[in-house]
């Protein structure tokens, strides 16, 4: 098996770089606060390096940008480098903090050899503005050394590989330190020093622990590693050097974010109908936004009208110091079907969804309604409003079997005011309601008013009078 | 004559009255062929803004639009009711043969919520029809919402209070809606492009109530006179 290792010498700081319109000097300082643990380019372009105290990397910088080093962070953003390896490569294995693996023996075939491997990693290593060291190794550990000391060739040449490992300090092969001595007081110094000794030799002088991990360089012990699985659901998160504090803000970052979900879910060849938005503030609980499109959909440019439209509605509370897009939900996708010959009927659909959606990020989902009869004799419960979803294309009740209705329902019965001019039909008696305690027992009747209008109008049991809907 | 009117009259920048033709702006008939005949045998016009001057519901002013909601529906476009001052009444609407599927009723909140509300519905292709009623509306924000409408092919329909006949509108049809002695609706039209005004008509809407047999003697008598006189 051919192994890939990727090195990430600053995955951090290539995070947070990404979702930054401006460009400045970065480091990431160790959870006290005292140290500089990763400097980006720039940084060391300006004398910056990683061990430095923080006051002195101040002082070499003033505009300088930190950021706290959070396990739980860099785990996450090893795991969203996993999640675009996958395309390439299926068996990948994360090595925390900062490194991954991916198993390329069986994938020079499908690409057209190991260049084109090297070179789609490369590029996708581009895209996403990430900085990376390349090892190539015939075992996981021999491509991590190699990767690790920046010595990484694309070759699949086994005495090449062995030859650039044996040139290899033994500082540089990951060795403890106590290990290390022993084997510099044995008067070696580099890995092929290490190789050469016949394996009875190592197995007496050495550990049995450090002779598996020689031996897993090698390749002569077996080193099983469990593949990654991708999960079921897209989490994207930006954190922000600078709190943001207008939703303007946060839009540049998000157009990021929802173009790889866009890509995501064309991997997935799935479409969401859902998205979760959350922004954490510092001192407040963290602010959660759903965003709904009414119907399946994947294209970024139309989450972005969404998102952006919710948040003109929506004013932040706090300033925001990280965003979380989260999708959840996936849905299969559609295949174009019924389709005339012009391609009409699909445009029409997307059309409505897209206008839908539009209305309802602006006005919210509980301003849009959907009528629908009901059977139930009581007028008020004949009818019912739902959320716009999509059309059912229920077939319509036949027109003959509904009662004459007038075309306005007065959201509740109106006393009447004042004598009608003239009484056409009725009475129509309407009782019903015993059994869910809303009895309603009331004579209707179609009447004139004066001022023209043509009403509904019932007495009810107590000798009330009331308009209960206009022949509209 | 002068050398401006003649350049005017040139340019035919002004409209001359004696030259009046048939209008070939985009319409949908109403479905009634009386009220079609005064409107220059075109009807709703499309891509414009139109609007109907009543008081008070109840005078059959949604059956004046329900042969245009029936033939939308049917084109499987959307009718749009944005904030109407009641509930358009389910049941009566799937009797009139009114595809519910394309009904959407929109309540907005504002007046800034509901102009741009509006606005998209317009422009979007799916929609055959929207009705809205605006309540206040000055007459700069009808001229943005003409313009709207004139982005779409759409037929809007603005009902609005009978007080607005005199403020100066840019709407390319208006009609003022009153009830008449026989359940009947008198048309007036105030306005409409590319004529003349003036034009009046009464529609039979007593079908709005079944009321097709008109003997007081048949019909019930309520019994008011008994409660309260």
């Amino acid at each position: 098996m051919l192994w890939l290792y990727l090195h990430f010498p600053h995955l951090v700081l290539d995070h947070i770089r990404r979702t930054r319109e401006d460009e400045g000097a970065l480091v990431v300082v160790e959870g006290s606060g005292q140290k500089v643990i990763q400097a980006c380019p720039d940084a060391r372009s300006q004398g910056i390096r990683s061990g430095m105290r923080l006051k002195t990397a101040i002082s070499l910088a003033p505009d300088l940008g930190m950021v706290r080093a959070d396990e739980t962070q860099e785990a996450r953003i090893l795991e969203d480098q996993a999640r675009w390896l996958y395309r390439y490569a299926a068996h990948i294995v994360l090595v925390p903090p900062d490194g991954l693996l991916a198993e390329i023996g069986s994938l020079q075939k499908l690409y057209g050899g190991l260049p084109a491997v090297w070179q789609t990693v490369e590029q996708g290593l581009n895209e996403r503005q990430l900085n990376a060291w390349i090892g190539i190794g015939y075992t996981p550990l021999s491509a991590r050394l190699i990767a690790r000391a920046g010595k990484g060739e694309c070759t699949a040449d086994k005495g090449h590989i062995l030859r650039s490992l044996s040139q290899m300090p033994l500082l540089a092969a990951e060795f403890n330190e106590k290990a290390c001595t022993r084997l510099q007081r044995l008067g070696l110094n580099t890995l092929g020093e290490v190789f050469d000794l016949p394996p009875g030799e190592l197995a007496r002088r050495l550990s049995p622990e450090l002779l598996a991990y020689i031996q897993k360089i090698q390749g002569t012990r077996p080193d099983p590693r469990t593949p990654w699985q991708p999960p079921h659901s897209f989490r994207q998160q930006a954190d922000f050097v600078q709190e943001i504090e207008h939703t303007q803000g946060l839009l540049f970052p998000l157009q990021r974010m929802l173009v790889e979900l866009e890509e995501d879910l064309c991997w997935r060849q799935q479409d969401t109908d859902s998205l979760r938005l959350v922004l954490k503030h510092r001192h407040a609980e963290p602010t959660r936004l759903q965003i709904r499109t009414s119907g399946p959909e994947h294209r970024a440019d139309h989450f972005l009208n969404l998102v952006r439209l919710r948040l003109e509605q929506h004013s932040l509370s706090a300033p925001v110091i990280s965003m979380v897009l989260l999708v959840k939900r996936f849905l299969s996708r559609e295949a174009p079907s019924g389709q005339d010959l012009l391609g009409e009927t699909q445009d029409l659909n997307e059309a409505w969804h897209t206008l839908i959606s539009r209305l309802q990020a602006r006005l919210g989902d509980q301003a849009l309604r959907q009528l629908s009869p009901q059977a139930d004799h009581r007028p008020e419960r004949a009818w019912s409003a739902s959320e716009v979803l999509r059309k059912t294309g229920t077939p319509p009740v036949p027109a003959a079997e509904l009662p004459r209705r007038p075309l306005w329902l007065l959201k509740g019965p109106q006393p009447l005011t004042e004598a009608p001019v003239t009484w056409f039909s009725g009475p129509e008696r309407i009782s019903g309601g015993w059994w869910d305690g809303q009895r309603v027992h009331r004579d209707y009747y179609i009447a004139q008013l004066s001022s023209g209008q043509l009403a509904w109008v019932f007495r009810d049991a107590r000798e009330g009078w009331f308009v209960h809907g206009w022949f509209g | 004559m002068s050398e401006l009117l003649n350049t005017l009259m040139q340019d035919a920048r002004v409209w001359q009255g004696h030259r009046h033709t048939q209008t070939t702006q985009p319409a949908q008939s109403t479905g009634y062929q009386v009220l079609d005949n005064q409107l220059g045998g075109l009807g709703w016009p499309r891509g414009a803004l139109s609007e109907c001057l009543l008081d008070a519901p109840g005078i059959g002013e949604l059956h004046l639009l329900l042969p245009l909601m029936q033939r939308v529906c049917e084109e499987g476009k959307s009718v749009f009711w944005l904030n109407p001052p009641h509930t358009p009444y389910a049941p009566a609407l799937a009797r009139e043969g009114v595809n519910l599927d394309q009904v959407v009723l929109i309540h907005t909140d504002n007046e800034g919520d509901f102009l741009w509300t509006l606005e998209n519905c317009l422009r979007s292709p799916v929609t055959g029809l929207v009705m809205a009623w605006p309540g206040k509306l000055a007459s700069r924000e009808v001229r943005r919402l003409q313009l709207a409408a004139e982005a779409g092919s759409n037929v809007c329909v603005l009902f609005r209070e009978r007080r607005y006949a005199g403020q100066n509108s840019p709407a390319a049809l208006r009609l003022e809606l009153e009830p008449g002695e026989q359940q009947d609706l008198k048309v007036n039209v105030l306005k409409r492009r590319g004529s003349w005004p003036g034009q009046r008509c009464s529609l039979a809407m007593a079908q709005r109530a079944d009321l097709s047999f008109r003997e007081t003697t048949r019909v019930v008598r309520g019994p008011w006179s008994g409660s309260t006189g």
